[in-house]
């Protein structure tokens, strides 16, 4: 790659790099990739883009509005609170995977029988389609016959109906989340441990450090970097949330993703604010991976 | 921390114990929740409408499988979803596969910039391109076909297809190829000739994931198809009802139907999918 | 796993590469895509001679599919139909074609509405108006309610053809006489449910949903309140006394424990079997149930269970929530003249009939609901034919219905919980409804 004291002369070089036969070819090869990516994704946003600032419909392209739709949209109860659970979903699961996937990684980071059979079981609810899973847990959570809600109440715990609460369903539906993204935590956090030299323990062991002085002086600074990785991806995913919300409460869990579904595919009326939420969590999530590239130093692998 | 302290004396046999008992509740609460799904689909609807619920299937019933394999809707979504996770799956590994190889191998001055627009597909929030898109395939005219799905799929695939593959053929020794270039190949040919054979294990993962991706693919799916003929499993089985009423039972089977499929792949090729999904994320 | 490896290499190295087919790699795996996407639309036919219909799942006797396959017979040779099922979730086929209208006119010649429906899609100019074929002698013929809910300014835009209106459900081995107000309703269900050692008094539809708004509506219009002043126009009066105390009724079921606290998420799926398996004294559900329970489908048996109108408040009278499903024909079908031909093939008296007597469905024709052959059949039908003919009433049926039911379901829904107070429920939907009025204008 070329280092950043020639980028001066910008236009010859732009024009070397094509005359190079197999940088050519190297273009040539990443184009339909690209091509289809920036067509299929990033101009649909500049289009979405466009729609937020104007009044038109599902079915005809309206007029120039300014930001009329984000101040309606900022104004919407459905959309704060869509707002909220996102939020609160996306912090509380994504801290609950960490902790447990961590713990899980540790506990497996050896050689023991069975691996292959906590390998698969770990995949299972991964492989699982969210939005059936969805349903299943749905009727599992159900008052009269679901198994959940029924163990729940014969030992105390819930007397109310699961279903019939918003704060219960949101707690229903992060550890729905747990159950089916914990182990996929687990698996990249234990990939990263598993990089890590031994001798490095053995070392520190030798210097007299204890099991904790470990964790927290070695395992977790040279885990960082598939920490950090491991927590984007499931924060962004967590934050788009839309299969699970629908499946496991229609509409009764609110999320930014089904704020703009609604929006725009069902309500004749809210297309503006609809196309406005949209524009919202792709700024918004830019912004999160941005913070976590740029602020916390994570590293793409695009850097050999 | 058990992997520093668990080792010899009585304290490790405990240990070894401890270990164990902690395995067992973890495969458990992984795999209960299907398990309890397939109990919800072999016993008779009766049963299943029970309150309280029955812990052990009192009753056993085929019932609901003989209805669902009876169901043309159900045949048809299964074709559907099996022709948009294929295709979806061969176009990712074609593009991919190729783009994979530049950034692996070749030289070239926007690696960097290429690499972090390809990635930034993964963090895309697809609901946020639903209704522009829905827009510009009506113009198409290929709304409710396969392949505003197809397409749509491929976009959100590919960062994963290629991520993969990059990780693989970065993997591959380089003197091969330097070899087959002194002997006067082109890079395609080098590519084709050298790394497409080398890679292919890789490929073959990369195949499972996005094949996995677009079979449980659900937003877009839903979004731009109306109708049986074109929608997959992850649409219509939570359609599943009768004129007025939802068919749990109906809902459980084939979800135990669409599931199996996945669970076979996945205890068949589970090594090989754990070193494809870390593959990209240790590196980082 | 060999045979796996091999098919990775042959799908990679198949084409022969060259620098120039990269560039065209791209447009080929779009157009591969959708070559691949036009095959699969022609599965649903559009093409001349054929005409599609929708609708949503059939009934156990498959009468549907058996009608469009004896229709198919008379016209054979000439043009054909064929049956595109919906899903049977009604806000999910709604929106399924509104999309479909929406990305210009859709390949569905004649459409199986909710008797909501047509006024919504004519006011956008998406339905045929059938005014030159369906004068008013013919409409004279079909139920009134069902039939105002299908005219818009000065045209028709549907036939009647299966109806439904809500009806309470009772157990009439437990109890003598239904109960013909709320609050001998509510107390029989208490000291019924109690003596006879069932759970529950009571169970209903109270989910944040479209039947949700059905339930809530009957309250609201059995105290004398309601949303619109005229059905299809306005204005917006839902904020009154009347349908204070409508919601406070309807709140009063969970507050006072007559219906279980979970029936704020109970749509049919969940309230029917609870009656059905004998876990409550009444039920609140569409005429559908009645048999499903003569046909065995639950504990219950068909002697215990009667029917009977809506409860009132004192000095008001019985309103039931008008359902059921019209014919509408798509206005920019290219075969106008066949779709009419099969929706009059399809409303027909005999066909009608067969439909009411297999399918288990309340015909669409007032001539019908005193036909004793169908009397017979289908038992709801005399039971319930007075409730349908003088107690059922439209949803309130404007062009923006499906934004003002978003609004009423969260608001009931949340009513009935006790998260809101109904004074403030009707207060927020005065204000809501009135600015989505206000934009159908």
């Amino acid at each position: 790659m070329t280092t950043a004291s020639n980028e001066k002369k910008g236009r010859s070089r732009i024009w070397e790099e094509f005359a190079d036969p197999e940088r050519r070819t190297a273009y040539y090869m990443v184009l339909p990739s690209l091509l289809i990516i920036v067509i299929v994704a990033f101009f649909p946003i500049l289009y979405g883009i466009v729609l937020s600032l104007t009044d038109s419909t599902a079915a005809a392209f309206g007029s120039f509005v300014g930001f009329e739709n984000y101040v309606e949209m900022f104004q919407d109860p459905a959309f704060l609170e869509g707002l909220s659970n996102t939020v609160i979903f996306t912090v509380v699961s994504v801290t609950l995977e960490f902790i447990l996937g961590l713990t899980i990684a540790l506990a497996i980071n050896r050689a023991f029988r069975g691996r292959g059979l906590v390998r698969a079981a770990i995949l299972v609810p991964w492989a699982f389609p969210t939005v059936i899973s969805a349903v299943m847990w749905r009727l599992m959570f159900q008052d009269r016959i679901g198994i959940i809600q029924y163990v729940a109440s014969t030992i105390g715990i819930i007397s109310e109906p699961i279903l019939a609460d918003r704060t219960l369903l949101l707690i229903a539906a992060i550890l729905v989340d747990v159950w089916k993204t914990t182990p996929f935590m687990a698996l990249l956090l234990l990939a990263g441990l598993q990089v890590i030299p031994n001798d490095v323990y053995e070392a520190a062991r030798v210097d007299g450090a204890n099991v904790y002085q470990r964790f927290f002086q070695i395992t977790l600074p040279l885990l960082k970097g598939a920490i950090l990785v491991a927590v984007l991806f499931r924060t962004l995913d967590s934050y788009r949330v839309y299969d699970l919300f629908y499946g496991m409460a229609q509409r009764e869990l609110e999320s930014l993703s089904t704020y703009v579904y609604e929006g725009v595919r069902i309500s004749q009326l809210q297309f503006g604010p609809g196309n406005a939420a949209a524009v919202f969590i792709f700024v918004t999530s830019f912004l999160l991976a941005l913070f976590f590239i740029t602020v916390l130093g994570m590293r793409t692998s695009a850097e050999e | 921390m058990a992997s520093a302290t668990a080792r010899g004396g009585s304290g490790g046999v405990l240990n070894l114990v401890l270990f164990y008992v902690f395995l067992v509740i973890f495969v458990l609460a992984s795999v209960l929740p299907l398990i309890w799904v397939f109990k919800m689909s072999i016993v008779t609807k009766s049963e299943l409408y029970a309150s309280p619920p029955t812990i052990v299937p009192n009753t056993l019933s085929t019932a609901e499988y003989a209805q669902i394999f009876s169901d043309s809707a159900f045949q048809k979504a299964l074709i559907n979803s099996t022709i948009i996770a294929s295709v979806t799956t061969v176009i990712c590994l074609l593009l991919g596969s190729i783009a994979a190889y530049s950034i692996a191998r070749l030289r070239f001055r926007f690696k960097a910039t290429v690499m972090t627009l390809i990635l930034a597909i993964s963090f895309f929030p697809a609901v946020a391109i639903i209704a522009p898109l829905f827009i510009q395939y009506s113009q198409l005219g290929i709304i409710n076909t396969y392949a505003s799905v197809i397409i749509t799929d491929t976009v959100f695939a590919l960062p994963l297809t290629i991520w993969l593959l990059v990780a693989f053929f970065r993997e591959l020794p380089r003197d091969l190829e330097d070899a087959a270039k002194v002997d006067g190949a082109t890079t395609i040919q080098a590519f084709r000739k050298v790394i497409v054979p080398l890679a292919a294990p890789g490929v073959f993962t990369t195949a499972i994931l996005t094949f996995i991706y677009a079979w449980n693919e659900f937003l877009f799916a839903n979004t731009f198809l109306f109708d049986q003929s074109t929608q997959p499993v992850t649409v219509v089985i939570p359609n599943f009802a009768t004129i007025y009423t939802v068919d749990y039972g109906a809902q459980a089977a084939a979800a135990v139907v669409v599931t199996v499929p996945l669970v076979i792949l996945v205890l068949i090729f589970q090594r090989r999918i754990v070193s494809g999904l870390t593959a990209g994320a240790v590196k980082g | 796993m060999t045979p796996n490896k091999r098919e990775g290499i042959e799908m990679t190295t198949r084409r022969k590469i060259n620098r120039r087919d990269f560039l065209k790699l791209g447009g080929a795996g779009l157009a591969g895509a959708a070559l691949l996407g036009a095959s699969g639309c022609g599965g649903g036919g559009g093409g001349s001679g054929n005409l599609i219909f929708s609708m949503g799942p059939d009934d156990p006797n498959k009468t549907i599919t058996k009608l469009i396959d004896k229709f198919n017979k008379q016209n054979k040779g000439e043009f054909q139909v064929t049956y595109r099922e919906m899903p049977a979730d009604t806000g999910q086929y709604f929106d399924k074609l509104r999309t479909e209208f929406q990305a210009g006119g859709g390949d569905i010649d004649v459409i199986g509405a909710d008797v909501i429906w047509p006024i919504q899609f004519a006011a956008q100019g998406w339905l045929q108006d059938l005014s030159d074929n369906f004068p008013e002698s013919e409409q004279q013929k079909f139920l009134q309610a069902p039939l105002e809910a299908s005219i818009y300014e000065d045209g028709i835009f549907a036939v009647p053809w299966f109806t439904d209106a809500g009806l309470l459900y009772y157990r009439q081995d437990l109890l003598d006489t239904p109960p013909k107000t709320w609050e001998e309703f509510k107390e029989m269900a208490l000291t019924v449910s109690q003596e006879a050692g069932i759970p529950n008094g009571f169970a209903f539809q109270g989910s944040n949903y479209e039947g949700g708004v059905c339930n809530a509506l009957e309250y609201i219009r059995t105290h004398g309140g309601d949303v619109l002043e005229n059905v299809t126009s306005g204005p917006v009066i839902i904020d009154s006394p009347e349908s204070v105390a409508g919601l406070e009724t309807y709140r009063s079921m969970v507050a006072d424990g007559v219906a279980p606290e979970a029936v704020v998420n109970y749509t049919e799926t969940e309230s029917e079997p609870v009656f059905g398996d004998g876990e409550s004294v009444f039920l609140r559900t569409w005429p559908g149930m009645y048999g499903d329970i003569q046909g065995g489908a639950y504990k219950l048996k068909g002697e215990q269970v009667g029917v009977a109108p809506i409860p009132v408040a004192p000095g008001n009278e019985s309103f039931s929530t008008l359902g059921g499903w019209n014919m509408a024909i798509n206005a920019a079908t290219d075969m106008p003249d066949e779709a009419w031909e099969f929706v009059q093939f399809m409303t027909n008296e005999e066909n009608l009939k067969y439909r009411a007597i297999e399918g288990g469905y309340i015909p669409g024709r007032s001539s019908l609901l005193n036909d004793p052959e169908v009397d017979e059949a289908n038992p709801i039908v005399g039971l319930a034919k007075e409730i349908l003919l003088d107690n059922a009433t439209s949803r309130p049926v404007t062009q923006f219905y499906g934004d003002m039911s978003l609004e009423m379901a969260e608001q009931f829904n949340a009513a009935l919980k006790g998260d809101v107070s109904p004074q403030q429920a009707v207060k927020t939907l005065q204000e809501s409804l009135s600015s989505i009025m206000e934009q159908a204008e």
